[in-house]
């Protein structure tokens, strides 16, 4: 009697851990559930040669601000704009001087006098080494959103994403003309810009490149607007640009070679001035998944200043 | 001097009796009321949160899912190469069958202008796996994005969705503002 207690007793406890087993084999909790059949992997995209990737990431300044704008280095100089700030660090992250800004800034560019230059959303203005400012360019029109700067002696180039234009000022900030890429050229419709993300730069040699982002091209101007030429690698490969606007960010190194920061597959990287894929400075997994593309800054010798939006930093990369 | 009458059993059942018919017809009455004036609550999922992990196309209790991709148009780039639309690398850019991300073919491809196409959506053909708005967050401004059609969804009183969802994307909200559309809503931000 008492044996047979034990057995029913025993087959209970059987029958219980069976039910919880299988239970939980069968579970639908996230963590449990089966492959996702209509997953899009990217994982493909993402994963690229390492050896081609030649820079490390040395150091990063977390930034004091809700918004950051963007960066610019120049004279061993870090030169930032995040929410009504313009602030300027040394290469050791020690800030030299603070300026409050009377609206939000999204660009910067540095003369070689020292001088700022400033884009809001829809005016530029000029501030001396020391924070003073000099003057402020006559507002745009409401559509109007500058989204990145460049020097050329005495011209100031603006890129408007809102007008898909690039504006002219004198440096005295005199708007002087604007250029919307349109050629007659058949297939060519001028700047594309389906997102906020519309940069442009002016090489050692004074040619202004500007980056048609909906074409996902580079495009080489004449101070007039005249297409002269471009560089065009529309692709997911790593040596490519691809998805609606790339790329989102340039910045021109001292060889004239063109550091890119794309955005969707985030990612930095370095051209030749010829267009062939040079380097890798950072890939996707150093960056947040689906986050801002970077700003990025280059000094002369090389080493890439990303502003990196999702995790508010200033993150340099140095070659290997 | 006068005497108090007894309060006897018959009385107290008769008042107990009174006093529950009251109870009853105000709960009842205040019930209605409530049902009649009160907010009533739907599942919605919040764009800004969704991860697109393609279970609403699985997990819905309805086959196809009440789970459809909407387009807010006033955030789209009209882009020639659409994240949404064209497979990652795809050989051409045209509406071929193989260069289609969407499994169902229920993202519509139309020449608006050159260079720019529209993207509509045939909901009959969506399953709302979210493959089209991984590809538009991805690559694109993420105007492609998962919203529970009303018309659709049985307002489960748990939502089997919800309860896989790995991003907790899917909440109730008030059935007089059932819809979460990116562009009209914004994401609120704490201040």
């Amino acid at each position: 009697m008492k044996k047979s207690v034990i057995y029913i007793f025993l087959s209970l406890i059987v029958i219980i851990i069976l039910i919880i087993v299988i239970g939980d084999f069968r579970s639908t909790r996230p963590d449990r559930m089966s492959g996702n059949p209509y997953k899009l992997n990217l994982d493909r995209i993402k994963s690229v040669d390492p050896n081609l990737v030649t820079y490390q990431e040395t150091k990063n300044y977390r930034i004091n601000a809700r918004q950051a704008g963007g960066i610019a280095v120049a004279g061993e100089k870090i030169y930032l704009a995040a929410d009504t700030f313009l602030q300027v660090f040394d290469y050791a992250g020690r800030q030299i001087l603070k300026i409050t800004l009377p609206e939000p800034a999204g660009c910067l560019e540095v003369s070689k006098q020292g001088d700022i230059i400033v884009g809001h959303r829809n005016a530029v203005a000029l501030y001396s080494a020391a924070g003073e400012m000099k003057w402020r360019s006559e507002p745009l029109d409401e559509r109007a959103v500058i989204t990145a700067l460049a020097l050329k002696d005495g011209t100031i180039f603006a890129a408007d994403a809102g007008n898909r234009a690039v504006h002219l000022y004198t440096a005295e900030g005199k708007y002087v003309d604007s250029f919307e890429g349109k050629t007659s050229i058949e297939g060519n419709h001028g700047f594309i810009v389906p997102s906020p993300y519309f940069d442009l730069g002016v090489n050692p040699d004074g040619e202004l490149w500007v980056v048609n982002p909906g074409k996902l091209a580079l495009e080489n101007y004449t101070d007039e607007g005249n297409l002269r030429s471009y560089l065009e690698n529309i692709s997911p490969e790593i040596d490519g640009f691809s998805g609606c606007c790339n790329p989102a960010h340039i910045a021109i190194m001292a060889d004239g070679s063109f550091l890119t920061s794309e955005k969707g597959v985030v990612r930095i990287k370095i051209y030749e001035p010829s267009g062939e894929l040079s380097t890798v400075v950072a890939l996707p997994d150093k960056f947040m998944e689906d986050g801002e593309a970077p700003d990025v800054a280059v000094d002369e010798e090389g080493i890439v200043y990303a502003l990196d939006y999702d995790r508010n930093m200033i993150r340099i990369f140095e070659p290997k | 001097m006068k005497k108090n009458k007894r309060f006897n059993r018959r009385d107290f059942i008769q008042s107990s009796i009174r006093a529950s018919l009251v109870v009853s017809v105000g709960g009842i009455g205040g019930l209605a009321l409530k049902n009649s004036t009160g907010r009533d609550w739907v599942w919605q999922i919040d764009p800004f949160e969704c991860n697109q992990c393609g279970r609403c196309a699985t997990e819905c209790v309805r086959n196809p899912s009440a789970v459809k991709c909407v387009h807010a148009y006033d955030i789209c780039g009209y882009c020639d190469l659409c994240g949404g639309y064209f497979i990652p690398g795809a050989v051409k850019l045209d509406t071929g069958a193989e260069n289609q991300l969407c499994p169902t073919a229920a993202l519509i491809r139309k020449f608006i202008e050159e260079p720019y196409f529209e993207y509509e959506i045939d909901e009959d053909l969506c399953i709302g796996c979210a493959k089209c708005v991984k590809g538009c967050t991805s690559f694109g401004n993420g105007s492609l994005h998962l919203q529970i059609r009303h018309d659709l969804c049985r307002n489960c009183n748990e939502c089997s969705i919800a309860r896989v969802c790995p991003s907790k994307a899917i909440k109730r909200v008030p059935s007089d503002t059932p819809y979460m559309i990116k562009g009209s809503f914004t994401k609120t931000t704490d201040t």
